[in-house]
């Protein structure tokens, strides 16, 4: 859900909401009323609930939702799309930092983010009733920001087996092919959330590309070291 | 010059609408005048009224977009020249469309759900018109020609309407965009 519903701040909304995600009453208050407006959005497609109504579904006092939002619904909605950033990024995080090698590292972000988004009620529901909405933050210039804050999370991933430069157009690629094939399923040539068809693109074309992106000139033993070790891995 | 047909005068006048005032406040009545045809007339050819002529408009530039792109770079040889020459200039192109840029900046959520729903065929065009260039490039082995269109062709529109951190002004940057990271996997240098 990354940047859906109008991330204003990149870089903030990256690092913020992980260390709200915590245990203390507060911060489950706050999910709680968090969880209960995504409940309200997947029904309705809609962020029209009161507040009012939100601190009863969410089982709070409605003095709680406003000691803890104190911006209001708009407070409510940069929260909810902070928090769904947050969940997505932290089941990235697992995924991605289990992964053996490059390709499977790839393979296991495009697959997961791919998964998660599509299965996303509230997200569904609200790309079905304005479109528009979520389409202004996955084309042309707003999607740059959501390219710019999914690589700057993703690239530290891959720069396990690439140079920071190219980790990071890497982990921007990857963003690429998720919204593309998403948005767009085409004529089944390729299902976004399938791991046997993500794996044969990424092995055949995103991998050689990755690697052909090595920087000229000297500080070449990284990349090489990368192919290298891709390749042993790949034939072990 | 033999006047422009009717169906197309109307979109003329639609277009030039659109360009002052914008796709929700474009009225059939605004069309009508800058045209000088009736309103019966305009709603001859597009019984759907406003919102009719509106999607017929934005079909309309989308055409004249792409045909626009097809001459720019129709007379490239290779798969390399016609990557490196069409990226930078499609992205200029959007920049530089004024009415285009407005519209996404005043009111994004008229637009896109119009263009996204050709997405599927935007991605066909491209996909066409880069065959031709994959089939007679030396591909890397197991290249299967319509998945390597298809995905080209996807990345193509990624790239030139978003370029995230590349930047398309500088060729050195376009070259190691094309011929790394696009062809890297698809058509490796010898």
């Amino acid at each position: 859900m990354v940047g859906v519903i109008g991330i204003e701040r990149p870089a903030v909304a990256a690092s913020r909401p992980l260390r709200r995600l915590g245990t203390s009453d507060r911060s489950s208050q706050r999910i709680r009323i968090i969880d209960a407006a995504l409940a309200s959005m997947a029904r309705t497609g809609r962020f029209r609930t009161s507040l009012d109504d939100l601190a009863a579904s969410a089982g709070v006092s409605r003095a709680t939702v406003y000691r803890l939002f104190p911006g209001g619904r708009e407070e409510v909605l940069a929260a909810i799309v902070d928090t769904e950033v947050a969940r997505l990024f932290s089941e990235l995080a697992v995924a991605m930092g289990e992964a053996a090698d490059l390709e499977a590292a790839l393979v296991a972000g495009i697959v997961t983010a791919a998964r998660r988004l599509r299965g996303h009620a509230a997200l569904a529901a609200v790309a079905a009733t304005e479109p528009g909405l979520v389409l202004s933050q996955l084309c042309f210039g707003r999607f740059d920001r959501v390219l710019a804050v999914a690589s700057e999370f993703a690239a530290p991933f891959l720069a396990r087996w690439l140079e920071p430069d190219q980790a990071a157009r890497a982990a921007e690629w990857a963003t690429r092919i998720v919204v593309s094939y998403l948005l767009t399923p085409g004529r089944g040539l390729l299902e976004v959330t399938d791991p046997d068809d993500v794996a044969a693109l990424v092995g055949r074309y995103v991998v050689p590309g990755v690697l052909a992106l090595h920087p000229p000139g000297p500080g070449r033993a990284g990349p090489q070291r990368a192919r290298q070790s891709h390749k042993e891995a790949t034939e072990s | 010059m033999l006047p422009a047909p009717t169906r197309q005068r109307i979109l003329e006048a639609a277009y030039a609408c659109v360009a002052r005032w914008g796709l929700s406040k474009t009225s059939i009545e605004d069309v009508s005048k800058e045209a000088g045809l009736s309103r019966s007339t305009l709603y001859r050819y597009f019984p759907g009224g406003r919102e009719e002529l509106i999607a017929a408009v934005v079909g309309w530039e989308y055409d004249r977009f792409f045909a626009r792109l097809y001459d720019a770079v129709h007379d490239a040889t290779t798969l390399e020249e016609v990557l490196e020459r069409g990226l930078p200039l499609a992205h200029k192109a959007i920049v530089d469309h004024e009415v285009l840029q407005r519209v996404l900046e005043t009111e994004p959520e008229l637009l896109l759900p119009a263009i996204t729903v050709r997405a599927e065929g935007t991605i066909a065009l491209v996909a066409e018109f880069l065959r031709p260039y994959l089939e007679r490039h030396r591909l890397a082995r197991e290249v299967d020609i319509e998945t390597a269109a298809d995905f080209l062709a996807r990345m193509v529109l990624s790239y030139m309407t978003a370029p995230g951190r590349w930047d398309l002004e500088d060729p050195e940057q376009v070259a190691r965009l094309v011929r790394a990271e696009l062809l890297g996997g698809i058509a490796p240098p010898d």
